[in-house]
C-alpha cells in the first residue's frame, strides 16, 4: 500500500499516475520466460538476478529465449567480479588474483567464494557461485567463448586499477583515465553485449566493426550514474570524477558540495555532462543496427533514462547534496516510449538535448560546446529521420540569359492566349450578327421581342415599369394583341 | 583550438586570389602562406591597399575584373596555375551591379583562365543558393536545387548562383577540356574583419537588445570560421590539381571534385541565441538568462511589420524589421558530409574559438580608434 504522501503526490501529478498505470496495464513482454523448463539451479540464477539488480533483471527477462540465459549468466558473472573489486575487507593479494583469473573460474566446477564482508550486499551471489558455474557449462560454446573473454579483460582491467596505488588515494587523474575506467567497467559490456547480439543473429554485424559505437553505448551509461552518484560517492570517500575536470573550479574535491561554490560545481558538472552528452549520437547509432524488438527495448531503455537523468542533473546544485534520480512516472513514461522503435527513442532524445540547451547558462565555460552537442544530437537524428523533405526541382533559372528567355516566353504565353481569345470572341460576334441580320431580314421582329423579354425578365425579378403589371386583364390584352 | 597536424604540404603553384583584399580573400592568402609557404600569390583587387600580406611571395595588382584587358594582362604576366575567386557585388548593390560585377566579371575571369590554361579554378559561392526565404533549412545538402529568379527573395543570391553555374559549366568543357572548376558555398561567415554578422550582433547587444530573444531558441543554425572557408578553398584548390595530374581521366563519381559545388561550414550547428549569447559573453555581458525576455515569433513579426511602417515615415530603419526576426527564428544548416568525403574537409578552428577571435577583433578596434580619437 503507497504511503499517503506518495498517493497525495500523485494526486496533484496524475499524468505521471497515468504514465505508470499504462505501463503496468499495456506493456506485454515481448518474449516470456519459461519457468517450468528451468532447473533449480538456473531458477537459482534468475533469482539472484532479482536480488542484484533492480534496474536491468526486468529488460533481461524479457530477452528472446536464444539470448535470456547467456546474457542473464553474463550479468551475474560480472556482478560477481564487481562485488569482489568493490570489498575494501579483501586484501590486494586474496583480490588480485582471483580478479586475473575469475574467465578460468568459470570453469570451475563448485567454485564459491565466502571471503566478502558481511556488508557488502551481494555476498549471497558469491556464495552460491557454484550455481552461475553450473549453468555457465550448459551455455553454447561460442556465447561461453564471449563472456569468457570479456571477463578475462575485465579482471585484469579492475586489478590494474587496484594496483595502482595513486588510483586508490586520489581517485581518477586525467580525462583519459575517466574514459579507460568507464571502459574497463561499461565499455567491455557493449563490446561483450554486442558480440552475443551479433551471434545470436538480432543485431547488424556491421556493428562489430564500428567499435567506438558499442564502446560509446557503454561509455555514456556509466558517465552518466558517475555524474548522477556525486554525492554518494563523495560521502564513502570514492572520486571518479576526473581530477583534470574539477580542479579548474575548486582546490578540494570535497569543495563541490560546498553552498559558496554552488556556481563553481554547477560549471564543473556541465563539463562532466558536455563528455557524456557528446556520446548520445553514437548510441542512437548503435540502436540503428538492433533488429530484434526484445534486444532493442534492452538497449534503448537504459540509454533514454541515461539522458533523462542527464537533463535532471544539469544546471541542478541538488546534485551536490543528496541522491537524486527520475520521477517513477517519468520512467514509465520513457519505457512506454523506449520499447516501440527508433523513431520515438529519437523523438526521446531530441526532447532531452532541447531541454538540456534551454537550461544552458551563457557564462558556463562550457557554454557553446554544450549548446553544439545538442546541436549535434539533433543532426544526427535528421540524418537518420528527415523531418524535411528535399524540395522537388523547383526549375528555377540558371543564368541571366535563361531567366530573360523564360521571362519572354512568359510574356508570350500570356499575349497568346490575349490572341486566342480575341479571335473566339471574334468569330462569335460575327456569326450572332451575321444570323440575326439574316433574321431581319426575313422579317424578325425584334421590337416585340425586346419589350416581350423586359417584361419577363421584369416578372421574373417580381419588378415591373408598371405598378400594375400584374394586373391579369391587361396581360390578357396584351395576349390577345399579340394572337 | 587548432587541430591540423604538421605534415608538408607541396606548393600550390601560381595562385591568383581574386578579391584577396576583402575579407574572405585576405583570409586566403594568409592560409596559403601558412599551408603552402612556397605558393606565389598574386592578389586582384579593385583596390589593393589594405588587408596586404607582407610575405614576399605575394604581389598586388589593382585591376577592375569587370575590365577583360586589365584582367588578361594580369593573367598573361602571371600565368597562375590555380585561381581562386572570392568576389561579388555588396548584397545592397543595385541589380545592374550584381549583373556586371558578378556574372560579367565572373564570365570575363573564366575567359582570362581558360586562355593563359589555368588548371584549377574555385569560385566563392554561398549557402544560400539553395534557401528560398520561405522554406527553413534542415541539414540540407548539395541535391538540393538553386533556387534563383522570382522565387529567390535576394538578387545578390540569384546572381551568385548564376555566376556558380557559369563556373561549373566551365568545367572540362570542349573547348577547354583541361579547364577544372568547383565551388564553395560557404555558410555565414565570421571573423577577423567580418563586416555583417559579429559587428551586428555586438551593436545590438550595446543597445540592450540581448535583454529580448524571439521564438523558442530550437533553431540550429551554421556559422561558419573564416578560416575554415578558407581551408575548404585550397583543398578544393588542391583537389582540382590532383585531379589535373590524372587528366583525361574522370575520377568516380563518389569522389569526384571538378564541376561540383561544396557546402562548408563549422559542422556546428548551434541554436542561434546561443550563438548570439556567446558572442556577447565575449563582448563582456554577464546578464543571467534568466532576465531574458521571450517574445514569440508572431508577436515580433507584428511589432517590427509596425514599427517599419511607422519608421518609414520618419525616414529610417527600426531595429526590429521583420527581416530580422525571421533571420533569428528560422532552421538554417547544412550537410557537410560531401565536402568530408570528396575534400577531406574538416574545420581546423572551432566555433567557440573563432567567435573569440572575431569579438577580440572588434573590440582591438575599438580601442585603436578611441586612441586615435583622443590623440
Amino acid at each position: 500500500m503507497p504511503s499517503p504522501l506518495t498517493m497525495l503526490y500523485y494526486l496533484v501529478h496524475p499524468n505521471e499516475l497515468r504514465s505508470i498505470i499504462q505501463w503496468k496495464t499495456w506493456h506485454n513482454p515481448v518474449h516470456e520466460r519459461d519457468e517450468s523448463k528451468e532447473g533449480p539451479a538456473l531458477k537459482r540464477c534468475f533469482h539472484f538476478l532479482d536480488l542484484t539488480s533492480r534496474s536491468f533483471s526486468a529488460v533481461i527477462k524479457e530477452l528472446h529465449p536464444e539470448l535470456l540465459v547467456p546474457v542473464c549468466l553474463f550479468y551475474l558473472v560480472l556482478r560477481g567480479l564487481d562485488t569482489i573489486e568493490d570489498d575494501m575487507t579483501i586484501s590486494l593479494q586474496t583480490k588480485e588474483p582471483i580478479l586475473r583469473d575469475f574467465d578460468n573460474i568459470l570453469e570451475r566446477d563448485g567454485w564459491t567464494f565466502t571471503e566478502n564482508g558481511p556488508n557488502e550486499k551481494d555476498r549471497q551471489l558469491l556464495v552460491e557461485f557454484n550455481v552461475v558455474i553450473e549453468e555457465f557449462k550448459k551455455v553454447k560454446p561460442a556465447y561461453r567463448d564471449i563472456i569468457k573473454d570479456i571477463t578475462k579483460k575485465m579482471g585484469n582491467g579492475m586489478a590494474d586499477y587496484c594496483n595502482n596505488a595513486e588510483h586508490n588515494v586520489n581517485g581518477v587523474n586525467t580525462i583519459a583515465d575517466y574514459e579507460l575506467y568507464c571502459h574497463y567497467v561499461a565499455g567491455l559490456v557493449g563490446e561483450g553485449l554486442t558480440r552475443l547480439f551479433v551471434e545470436g543473429k538480432v543485431a547488424n554485424p556491421a556493428l562489430l566493426n564500428r567499435p567506438e559505437l558499442m564502446e560509446s553505448m557503454g561509455q555514456f551509461l556509466q558517465q552518466v550514474n558517475i555524474i548522477r552518484d556525486i554525492k554518494e560517492d563523495m560521502v564513502d570517500k570514492r572520486r571518479f570524477w576526473p581530477k583534470e575536470v574539477w580542479t579548474k573550479y575548486v582546490t578540494n574535491f570535497e569543495d563541490l558540495s560546498k553552498p559558496e561554490n554552488k556556481e563553481v560545481a554547477l560549471q564543473a558538472s556541465s563539463e562532466m555532462i558536455l563528455l557524456a552528452l557528446r556520446r548520445a549520437d553514437d548510441c542512437l547509432y548503435y540502436l540503428a543496427g538492433i533488429k530484434e524488438q526484445s534486444v532493442f527495448n534492452f538497449c534503448a531503455i537504459p540509454q533514454t533514462m541515461a539522458i533523462a537523468t542527464l537533463d535532471l542533473c544539469f544546471q541542478n546544485p541538488v546534485l551536490f547534496q543528496r541522491n537524486i534520480k527520475i520521477k517513477k512516472g517519468d520512467a514509465c513514461q520513457l519505457m512506454i516510449e523506449s520499447t516501440q522503435n527508433l523513431q520515438l527513442v529519437c523523438d526521446i532524445f531530441r526532447k532531452y538535448a532541447r531541454k538540456i540547451h534551454q537550461k544552458n547558462n551563457p557564462h558556463d565555460p562550457n557554454f557553446l560546446n554544450i549548446s553544439i552537442a545538442c546541436g549535434k544530437i539533433e543532426q544526427f537524428i535528421e540524418t537518420i529521420f528527415p523531418s524535411q523533405k528535399k524540395p522537388v526541382n523547383m526549375a528555377s533559372p540558371l543564368s541571366v540569359a535563361q531567366a530573360e528567355k523564360e521571362r519572354k516566353e512568359a510574356q508570350e504565353a500570356k499575349w497568346d492566349i490575349i490572341y486566342m481569345v480575341s479571335a473566339v470572341m471574334l468569330t462569335i460576334f460575327f456569326i450572332t450578327g451575321s444570323m440575326l441580320f439574316v433574321a431581319w431580314l426575313a422579317g424578325a421582329r425584334f421590337d416585340i421581342a425586346f419589350s416581350e423579354f423586359r417584361q419577363q425578365f421584369g416578372e421574373l425579378m417580381s419588378l415591373s415599369d408598371k405598378p400594375d403589371a400584374r394586373d391579369p386583364s391587361e396581360n390578357m390584352v396584351i395576349n390577345h394583341s399579340e394572337l | 583550438m587548432s587541430n591540423e597536424g604538421k605534415i608538408a604540404i607541396p606548393s600550390l603553384g601560381k595562385v591568383v586570389v581574386v578579391g584577396g583584399c576583402g575579407f574572405l580573400g585576405h583570409h586566403i592568402v594568409n592560409r596559403i602562406f601558412k599551408r603552402h609557404p612556397d605558393t606565389k600569390v598574386a592578389v586582384v583587387d579593385l583596390r589593393t591597399n589594405t588587408n596586404r600580406s607582407s610575405n614576399p611571395n605575394a604581389s598586388y595588382h589593382d585591376t577592375d575584373i569587370t575590365d577583360p584587358n586589365a584582367v588578361m594582362k594580369v593573367f598573361g604576366q602571371f600565368r597562375p596555375d590555380v585561381v581562386i575567386h572570392t568576389v561579388a557585388a555588396l548584397p545592397f548593390a543595385k541589380p545592374a551591379m550584381h549583373d556586371k560585377v558578378t556574372i560579367e566579371g565572373t564570365n570575363i575571369l573564366l575567359r582570362a583562365a581558360q586562355e593563359v590554361g589555368v588548371k584549377a579554378f574555385v569560385y566563392t559561392s554561398s549557402a544560400s543558393v539553395i534557401l528560398d526565404g520561405k522554406t527553413e533549412l534542415v541539414n540540407g545538402d548539395e541535391t538540393w536545387p538553386l533556387v534563383t529568379g522570382k522565387k529567390q527573395p535576394e538578387y545578390y543570391t540569384t546572381t551568385k548562383a548564376y555566376a556558380e553555374v557559369a563556373v561549373l559549366e566551365a568545367n572540362r568543357s570542349p573547348s577547354y577540356p583541361n579547364f577544372l572548376t568547383c565551388a564553395i558555398r560557404p555558410a555565414g561567415i565570421i571573423g577577423e574583419g567580418d563586416v555583417q554578422t559579429l559587428p551586428k550582433m555586438v551593436t545590438a547587444c550595446r543597445k540592450g537588445q540581448h535583454k529580448f530573444q524571439v521564438g523558442d531558441n530550437n533553431n540550429l543554425f551554421d556559422f561558419t570560421y573564416v578560416e575554415n572557408v578558407a581551408h575548404g578553398h585550397l583543398l578544393a584548390a588542391q583537389a582540382l590539381l590532383h585531379t589535373h595530374k590524372i587528366l583525361p581521366t574522370i575520377p568516380l563519381d563518389t569522389e569526384r571534385v571538378d564541376g561540383e559545388a561544396f557546402f562548408i561550414t563549422n559542422g556546428q550547428p548551434v541554436y542561434f541565441w546561443d550563438f548570439a549569447r556567446a558572442v556577447w559573453h565575449e563582448t563582456g555581458d554577464r546578464m543571467p538568462l534568466s532576465s531574458v525576455w521571450h517574445l514569440s515569433h508572431e508577436f515580433a513579426m507584428a511589432i517590427g511589420t509596425i514599427l517599419v511602417w511607422a519608421f518609414w515615415l520618419l525616414g529610417r530603419t527600426p531595429n526590429l524589421t521583420p527581416a530580422q526576426v525571421r533571420y533569428s527564428t528560422m532552421t538554417k544548416y547544412h550537410s557537410i558530409d560531401k565536402a568530408k568525403k570528396r575534400l577531406g574537409y574538416a574545420p581546423v578552428v572551432d566555433l567557440g574559438e573563432g567567435i573569440k577571435r572575431g569579438v577580440k577583433y572588434i573590440l582591438d578596434q575599438e580601442v585603436a580608434e578611441s586612441e586615435k580619437k583622443g590623440q
